[in-house]
């Protein structure tokens, strides 16, 4: 492992402070081994999160042999929430560039999907994909000009636009069926459902880990601390963030596909909800945002502890999770993730 | 006739816009936070004026100075425990931690109101004047007028007393204003006060004019984005030409195409605009 040096042709922001930049040592153990020696578990990280995801899988792939249909629909809800988490976590944790447009996109996916069940135009396995290709060069297109914006005006914007995109469903009637919705055959076993979600979840993830631990990644980070800084080092910011934006966007759309599915009918109210970017956000900067275990960290807690109150009552829900981001954003900036790293339980970041 | 009407109609909606966005133009202005959960505080005060008419019939344009103080006191509040601790810290996070203000709050009114629609169906308020041949709406044009008035005392109180003076001088660059004695800390609360007040009048005069409900806010924040990017950082005038255009063009829309549509010039203000001029906005700040 210590012949990886793709770190040393990366472009370094200028930055005298020395802020530590991974939020997380999934693969940073060879840059800090250079620096002083790690404890020896430190150093074989990366075979024990291997192991980790292997035992993990497994655990899911044989869930639903054991689970109730209630668990089996929270285990759903569980990866959907961490594909969110992790997807958003791609442009706005390792880029910078916070959206609150993941709604937006989950909405794009389940219509793509809904209507090419709807419409009997493929099978359903072809449409999920379809639906994530489709939300991904939307992202391609909204990302262009929207990109060139610095990161607050990025954030106001995705607002906008996942708004119009709401509307555009809506007044769309003899593509979408407008406000009536759609509706989808009535598929009793959730397992199929379950099993694409997992899948999904699974390429997220290690789509992230390939984002956090490769020179794509690095370059992402150095946008985030210091664009100005990065340009001048000859990184062309543009084309990287919208290489990071619409591989993010493929999630959102695939999982708002499955989740239609899943659930049989949508409309615009429902699939464009605010709440879709509401809980992509929450959850991924309560794990830690720009970091790869944290995402998947926040949503499995924040679904598994949340699920009973949105089974109560969807506006708690709503004032939940509003009030953890005041919280997170006030006193645990760094998420749950940094919260270990101090106490010593993960291993500390790589400093760039 | 149709046509004048309407853009009549719309001028005096913009009034009110005017008000909204002037609020949260002056909270950035002197404290570079983008205040996410302005839609919410002008919709706390719709709700404070609906509930004390409807409660206790208290006549809407009475309520207003109440709602007022009531958001005001929330704005200093807010600024003194939350906001405060990110003036100075990137934008992004304060466009983060007030999006979860925002988000709780309006899960709070959700959650104690239900998102059915309200409105104050005041008597007097109701109908409209005939005016050089045109209908003109009771409650926008009063709304109009006390915008108006409101816009202009704020105007007037920044341009020519004392705390005004400090206001701008804290807008213009806090250190140097510290420096020279002024206690930003203050400011800052003011402001923040300040601008919640004006939210909350324009939440007070729009319940007059069509129905609220909790998630009105969103919508609301949107339109002050748009007339902010159209008018210009700081500039009063600009701001007001810019809400008056919005109002103009949203209505214009209703009327000829649809609804829906209407709801979404701002956001196709919004993102158009700043995809012109990506700087653009906020002026050139970062």
């Amino acid at each position: 492992m210590t012949g990886r040096t793709p770190v040393a042709d990366q472009p370094r922001p200028d930055d005298s402070s020395g802020v530590t930049v991974s939020g997380d040592g999934l693969a940073a153990t060879s840059d800090v081994a250079r620096v002083k020696p790690l404890p020896g578990w430190e150093r074989r990280l990366p075979a024990i999160y291997l192991v980790l995801l292997a035992i993990a899988v497994a655990g899911l792939l044989g869930f639903p042999r054991v689970a109730n249909a209630y668990n089996l629909t929270l285990a759903l809800t569980v990866l959907l929430t961490v594909s969110l988490a992790t997807s958003w976590n791609m442009i706005s944790g390792f880029a910078g560039y916070t959206s609150f447009g993941h709604a937006g996109f989950f909405g794009i996916g389940s219509y793509i999907g809904a209507l090419l069940i709807f419409n009997e135009t493929m099978p359903w396995i072809p449409a999920m994909v379809t639906a994530g290709v489709g939300t991904s060069l939307v992202a391609l297109l909204i990302g262009y000009p929207t990109l060139r914006l610095r990161g607050p005006y990025f954030a106001i914007t995705m607002l906008g636009l996942s708004e119009i995109a709401r509307i555009v469903v809506t007044a769309w009637e003899s593509l979408t069926r407008g406000g009536l919705g759609v509706y989808l055959p009535i598929v009793r076993d959730t397992r199929p459902n379950y099993y694409a979600m997992l899948v999904l979840t699974v390429v997220a993830v290690v789509v992230s880990y390939f984002i956090g631990t490769s020179a794509f990644g690095l370059t992402l980070r150095s946008i985030r601390d210091d664009e100005v800084a990065a340009q001048a080092m000859g990184v062309h910011t543009t084309r990287y963030k919208i290489a990071a934006f619409t591989l993010s966007a493929f999630f959102p759309g695939a999982a708002g596909a499955i989740y239609a599915r899943h659930v049989g009918f949508i409309d615009p109210p429902t699939v464009f909800a605010v709440i879709w970017s509401i809980r992509a956000i929450a959850t991924a900067i309560l794990g830690g945002q720009g970091t790869i275990l944290g995402p998947i960290v926040g949503a499995v807690a924040l679904t598994l502890v949340s699920e009973q109150v949105w089974a109560e009552n969807p506006f708690l829900y709503q004032v939940l999770f509003g009030g953890l981001i005041v919280v997170i954003v006030l006193f645990l900036p760094g998420g749950m993730m940094e919260l270990l790293q101090r106490r010593g339980w993960l291993p500390r970041s790589r400093r760039l | 006739m149709d046509l004048l009407q309407v853009i009549v109609s719309g001028l005096l909606l913009g009034g009110v816009y005017a008000l909204f966005a002037t609020g949260l133009n002056l909270i950035f202005g002197v404290m570079r936070v983008i205040n996410l959960g302005h839609g919410e505080l002008m919709m706390l005060g719709a709700y404070t004026t609906f509930w004390l008419f409807s409660l206790y019939d208290v006549n809407p344009l009475l309520s207003i100075p109440i709602s007022a103080a009531l958001m005001f006191a929330l704005g200093v509040v807010l600024q003194r425990f939350i906001v405060e601790r990110v003036v100075g810290r990137p934008l992004l996070s304060s466009l983060l931690l007030t999006f979860g203000l925002s988000t709780l709050f309006m899960g709070v009114a959700l959650n104690r109101w239900d998102a059915d629609y309200r409105s104050v169906a005041y008597r007097p308020l109701t109908g409209s004047f005939h005016l050089l041949g045109l209908d003109v709406s009771r409650s926008r044009l009063v709304a109009f007028g006390i915008a108006l008035l409101v816009t202009g005392a704020t105007y007037a109180f920044l341009r020519f007393s004392r705390f005004g003076k400090a206001i701008r001088a804290t807008a213009q660059h806090a250190q140097v204003a510290q420096v020279c004695g002024i206690d930003v800390g203050r400011v800052r609360l003011v402001v923040f006060g300040l601008g919640s007040a004006m939210a909350a009048v324009s939440g007070s005069l729009i319940v007059t004019i069509f129905a609220v409900n909790p998630e009105v806010g969103r919508t609301f924040i949107a339109k002050a984005f748009a007339i902010v990017v159209l008018g210009g950082l700081g500039s009063f005038a600009g701001a007001f030409a810019g809400a008056l255009l919005l109002g103009v063009a949203e209505t214009v829309t209703a009327y000829f195409a649809d609804t829906q549509l209407a709801e979404a010039v701002s956001y196709a203000v919004l993102v158009l605009v700043l995809m012109i001029r990506p700087s653009g906005f906020f002026g050139a700040e970062e």
